[in-house]
């Protein structure tokens, strides 16, 4: 018979679940939802009295709409009137209700807290089992004065039932979690200690995590429980697998509890008394061993159990860290896990390794499997698993396999998931620094982390370059050198502009030799440009030293003008258009870095927490230091990484991120991490006031100086470049207005537009695909190189904020001032959870939106035809069709291009002929248009001719996308 | 410590959720919402733990799941809790509600959302494991189930009085 019968659940509710279900809509569900609330409401209200069954309904009814997601605000008091009900199955419900939907409301409270009383105090063990588990689920800080005192009495008292004792175990620990000053645990202690003991297997498993967690608290008062625990587990280990009965889960004696006895463990340090040590040690071996039997099963049940005991022996072992013999088992062990079929094991392995790699006997142990980490991260096909190779490969790190293991970080980084590239570039940074021999592979080495994640290197990363090179004059010829070269690139990253300004203007002058080099010219303006102008508008967000890159490269410009006058597009007459002052400022040299410690570190820590970044590392980091920096001498940024643990935490050898005692892992960690970071962050961006002194100055500056340049205004470049499916998002617009731009994990944008003359009006839609919240959700619409004159997009900010699900809309204004071939891009730049978001498609407006359809004559269409015979005005394709040649849908097409669609024109009737007239601010455009299909080659032959030249080049390539 | 446990479908329907840690209405469905998200992404055969979720705990704090059929059962879990623990404690549950609803199907999660609860309350109590002994879990829900009969038993006889 099954334990819940089904026929006797309530009616009415079992109706109203099946209309919920059978609402064929969102807006039909709610308005279902509505009714009943309604109906409920007035029922609660009404003058009958409703009988324990219909209360019991209506709460369910009400427990299901808010599983639906909507919200309850009523029927609190009902539920607390089932509580004192004295039938179980309305208390019951009564308590349910009150669990899931806890409302702080005091007087409410106050009378939970009777009904509670009243139930614990009842001595039926379902009643004071409901009440402990309200408790429980609440855990309230009324609750806590209300109940602290009374609890560990049911606890420890002889004649309380089993299942109360575990229930009471568990509902301690809540409210000795939420009010740990009510829970005085002293004359219980050692009763509850020896709850250990308990025949009851089921007792034991819940008083186990009240014992762990009062241990980590007060490790002294509860020592004794080590060697109970330890002579429990050696019975469970050595038993049968029969011998345990019930607790027994597929051939394993009781893993869940094997598992918490040995996490508690995990709170002290080894025993000091030899008898219990070696029991322990006995039963760690037993585990190993275990391992290496066939299993008692084939069903993947048994053997995660078996792991799971495994796998925190082995935590337990890294814990202790001093027993070699087991160390060197465990890590072999581990070993064999790397390489299992089964994903999970591989992942806590990899997981577990990490923190093998810090202990000093294992470390080399650990080192030996890198090739098979190396190729899990190229390897696995799930993310979670790549993202702990990474990790491991990062702890694994050292000296003598640095160059190789940041190698593959990079090249990992090239493909690596959107969510961890944040992340690995924090990783591959720090790895660099600390294990630098020579700076000039630092500096190669963060180049290549801009150029391959250029999005995703952090203010801190940057910054630190900088740092590094100013603080060590041996390196600063050859980071100017490799700027400059890297500055040449086609297309390069804003931070690697950044970086090669302030590099160049402080140290450019290190290599005057090399020949002057205009893309480089080209490319810091561009930068200048958009930074200076948004200098005002978000002085917090561009710090200090943001402004220095502009000062920077600017000085360097000037630099090179001053030298330079045998090149005339750059020459500027400085004495005209920098009024000396300001030229002096520019070319003073900028003040050293303030010394500090080394920002990645503190932020990866604040990401990441536990086995991110150990205190031996950081020692390391200050040993390396200071032999590269020559005996004593200490390098300025080792000064600052050691400054900061000094300040982390009281005593500089002290466990900084707590990985050598698993005991205050939660409090110490996150004291330490927000320690740090309070450092940084009070170091990190500048005086508000100073910055924007410094803003304004530099904008005055940058456009005194671009404003009298005789440099054509160069492309003002967005911050990333342009998607490379751009293009053809593009194309699927040419012949239609609205429709989805863009598409990706997070993001979706819709396009509607309608254009009049040379006029258009273009509604964007951003929807945002997560449940997370988007923040600094910026767009900027921008008109690239000649675009610039000839048309002009007007947009109005958006909200910074885009809520998860919800859609913003933007309205953008276009003017075609005359015909243009570019397209203007859209930068959309936003924050999801940490990481920065930057994305710059092309917008679909094209030449032909700007079409009026001309209907004329056979006669006439010929006549101008002829007109329109120089060979420049002409434009011809003859391409392969990439679609179906079928009839309808091209000329639906052509007619979606704007023209007029001609009959009877040309005299083959298989041939389509259109006519329109782009209209532009300044002068109209006639265009005229043959398709000549060949069905039999899947062919066409396109011809253009347009009074003016460009517009038939432009067109044809447009058309020839979409047929 | 378990902070939540959420049951979902394929299309992400809740059918069970249940917050150790208090979060208010909204935030709860966002988290339901970003768990769905994130767990219903992945290839089957990929490992059963996931990092990512932002709303609860940040870092120190996981995402373990099975995927039944049509069901994911989902446990949130932060850094104490043994990670093939919490999947064989999956596994009981499935088991339990399976012996107690004689082969359950999802249908039987969304008409008897209350029982789901009942049976769920004799496992895990406050976010931390109570029972994981099966037999002893079905006994408790079995006891339950012998008061309401008798209740129900009860109240016919009163009407029939």
């Amino acid at each position: 018979m099954p334990a819940v019968s089904k026929g006797d659940g309530m009616r009415g509710l079992a109706v109203f679940i099946s209309d919920i279900r059978n609402c064929k809509s969102k807006e039909a569900e709610i308005k279902r939802i509505n009714k009943e609330l309604a109906n409920i409401r007035s029922k609660f209200k009404g003058d009958k009295a409703l009988d324990g069954y219909s209360k019991k309904k209506y709460v369910c009814k009400l427990l299901f709409i808010f599983l639906l997601g909507h919200d309850i605000d009523f029927g609190h008091m009902e539920a607390v009137n089932l509580l004192s009900s004295n039938k179980y199955t309305e208390k019951q419900i009564g308590y349910l209700f009150i669990s899931v939907l806890v409302n702080s409301n005091s007087e409410l409270i106050r009378l939970i807290n009777n009904a509670i009383k009243n139930d614990l105090s009842s001595r039926n063990p379902t009643f004071m089992c409901l009440a402990l588990h309200c408790i429980a689920n609440v855990g309230s800080r009324e609750m806590a004065e209300a109940f602290a005192s009374e609890i560990p009495r049911i606890l420890v008292a002889g004649d309380t039932m089993d299942s109360v004792k575990q229930s009471a175990a568990l509902c301690l620990l809540r409210l000795y979690k939420t009010s740990p000053d009510l829970v005085l645990m002293g004359e219980w202690t050692s009763r509850v200690v020896h709850l250990l003991n308990d025949q009851h297997m089921g007792v034991v498993t819940a008083a186990i995590s009240l014992i762990t967690c009062l241990s980590q608290k007060n490790p002294d008062e509860f020592k004794t429980c080590v060697s109970l625990a330890v002579s429990r587990l050696s019975r469970i280990v050595s038993s049968a697998s029969t011998d345990l009965q019930d607790y027994t889960y597929y051939f394993v004696p009781a893993p869940w509890l094997s598992c918490k006895l040995l996490r508690l463990l995990q709170c002290y340090p080894p025993p000091e008394d030899g008898a219990v040590k070696g029991r322990l040690v006995e039963c760690l071996e037993t585990i190993l061993n275990k391992a290496q039997e066939p299993p008692k099963s084939k069903k993947v049940q048994h053997s995660n159990a078996k792991n799971a005991i495994l796998f925190e022996a082995i935590s337990l072992i890294i814990h202790y860290d001093s027993e070699p013999n087991l160390l060197v088992r465990a890590c072999n062990q581990l070993g064999q896990f790397l390489q299992h079929r089964e994903t999970n094991l591989r992942y806590l392995a990899l997981e577990s390794m990490c923190t093998l790699a810090s202990s000093e006997f294992s470390h080399e142990a650990v080192k030996t499997h890198i090739e098979t980490v190396i190729n899990a991260l190229k390897t696995e096909r799930d993310v979670s698993v790549r993202q702990r190779a990474a990790d491991l490969l990062y702890a694994m790190c050292d000296r003598s396999n640095a160059k190789q293991i940041v190698a593959e970080m990079l090249s990992y980084l090239e493909t690596a998931d959107y969510s961890i590239r944040e992340e690995m570039v924090l990783k591959v940074a720090i790895l660099a620094e600390k294990y630098a021999v020579d700076y000039s592979w630092y500096v190669d080495t963060i180049l290549n982390l801009i150029r391959i994640a250029g999005d995703y290197v952090s203010e801190e990363v940057w910054y630190r370059v900088i740092q590094i090179v100013i603080n060590r004059d041996d390196v600063q010829g050859y980071a100017a050198k490799t700027v400059f070269e890297a500055l040449q690139a086609p297309a390069c990253h804003e931070n690697m502009v950044k970086v090669g300004g302030y590099i160049l203007g402080e140290f450019g002058n290190l290599i005057a030799e090399l020949p002057f080099s205009g893309p480089v010219v080209t490319v810091l303006f561009c930068h200048l440009a958009p930074c200076s102008s948004t200098f005002s508008q978000r002085p917090r967000r561009l710090s200090k030293r943001c402004c220095a890159v502009t000062a920077r490269s600017m000085s360097w410009l000037v630099h090179l003008q001053q030298t330079v006058h045998n090149s005339d597009q750059y020459y500027v007459q400085t004495s005209e258009v920098v009024s000396p002052v300001p030229q002096a400022t520019v070319l003073e040299e900028m003040p050293p870095f303030p010394e500090r410690e080394s920002s990645i570190l503190a932020k990866l820590k604040k990401k990441k927490g536990p086995g991110a970044v150990s205190v031996t590392e950081l020692e390391d980091g200050k040993r390396e230091g200071g032999e590269l920096n020559g005996g004593g001498e200490r390098g300025p940024e080792t000064a600052a990484m050691a400054s900061c643990v000094s300040q982390s935490t009281p005593s500089p050898s002290a466990d900084l991120l707590g990985i050598r005692s698993v005991a205050p892992v939660g409090a110490s960690l996150s004291s330490a991490g927000s320690l740090l970071v309070d450092v940084f962050s009070e170091a990190g961006p500048a005086a508000p006031s100073a910055a924007v002194n410094d803003d304004g100055f530099l904008r005055y500056k940058a456009v005194l100086w671009l404003s009298s340049c005789k440099v054509s205004a160069p492309p003002s470049e967005d911050p990333a470049p342009p998607l490379s499916e751009a293009d053809e998002l593009l194309d699927k617009f040419v012949c239609k207005n609205n429709g989805v731009l863009f598409e990706n994990q997070l993001l979706q944008i819709g396009i509607k537009s309608e254009y009049r003359q040379n006029l258009g009006r273009m509604y964007l839609f951003y929807g945002n695909k997560t449940s997370v919240q988007f923040a600094s959700f910026t767009t900027t619409v921008s008109c690239p190189g000649e675009l610039q004159p000839q048309l002009n997009v007007q947009s109005k900010p958006v909200e910074p904020l885009v809520e998860g699900g919800a859609q913003i809309q933007q309205v953008l204004n276009i003017e075609c001032i005359t015909d243009f071939s570019e397209a203007p891009l859209l930068n959309i730049k936003f924050r999801y959870g940490g990481a920065l978001q930057n994305l710059t498609l092309k917008l679909p407006v094209t030449i032909n939106k700007f079409f009026q359809p001309t209907e004329m004559a056979s006669q006439d269409f010929f006549q101008r035809w002829k007109q329109l015979s120089q060979p420049q005005q002409e434009a011809q394709k003859i391409f392969k069709a990439s679609h179906g040649m079928d009839t309808e849908v091209i000329k639906a097409k052509l007619l979606g291009l704007g023209m007029a669609l001609l009959d009877n024109v040309d005299p083959n009737p298989e041939n389509y002929v259109c006519a329109g007239v782009i209209q532009t601010k300044g002068q109209q455009v006639g265009c005229l248009l043959r398709l000549e299909p060949n069905a039999q080659a899947q062919m066409y032959r396109l011809t253009l001719r347009c009074s003016k030249d460009l517009v038939s080049r432009r067109l044809c390539e447009l058309l020839a996308q979409q047929f | 410590m378990i902070k939540a446990i959420l049951i979902f479908n394929n299309h992400g329907k809740p059918r069970l959720s249940k917050f150790y840690e208090h979060f208010n209405e909204d935030i709860e469905q966002q988290i339901i919402r970003e768990t769905f998200h994130l767990v219903s992404k992945r290839d089957e055969n990929v490992c059963n733990f996931l990092e990512g979720g932002m709303l609860i705990g940040g870092s120190d704090y996981k995402l373990i799941y099975r995927h039944y059929a049509t069901l994911y059962f989902v446990f949130c879990v932060d850094s104490s809790e043994s990670e093939l623990g919490i999947l064989d404690l999956i596994q009981v549950f499935v088991e339990t509600l399976d012996k107690c609803f004689e082969n359950v199907c999802e249908l039987d999660l969304i008409f008897h959302v209350d029982k789901v609860h009942h049976i769920l309350a004799e496992m895990v109590m406050g976010g931390m494991v109570l029972e994981t002994n099966m037999n002893e879990i079905i006994t408790q829900v079995d006891l339950q189930n012998k008061m309401e009969k008798s209740e129900l038993l009860l109240a016919d006889k009163c009407s029939f009085a």
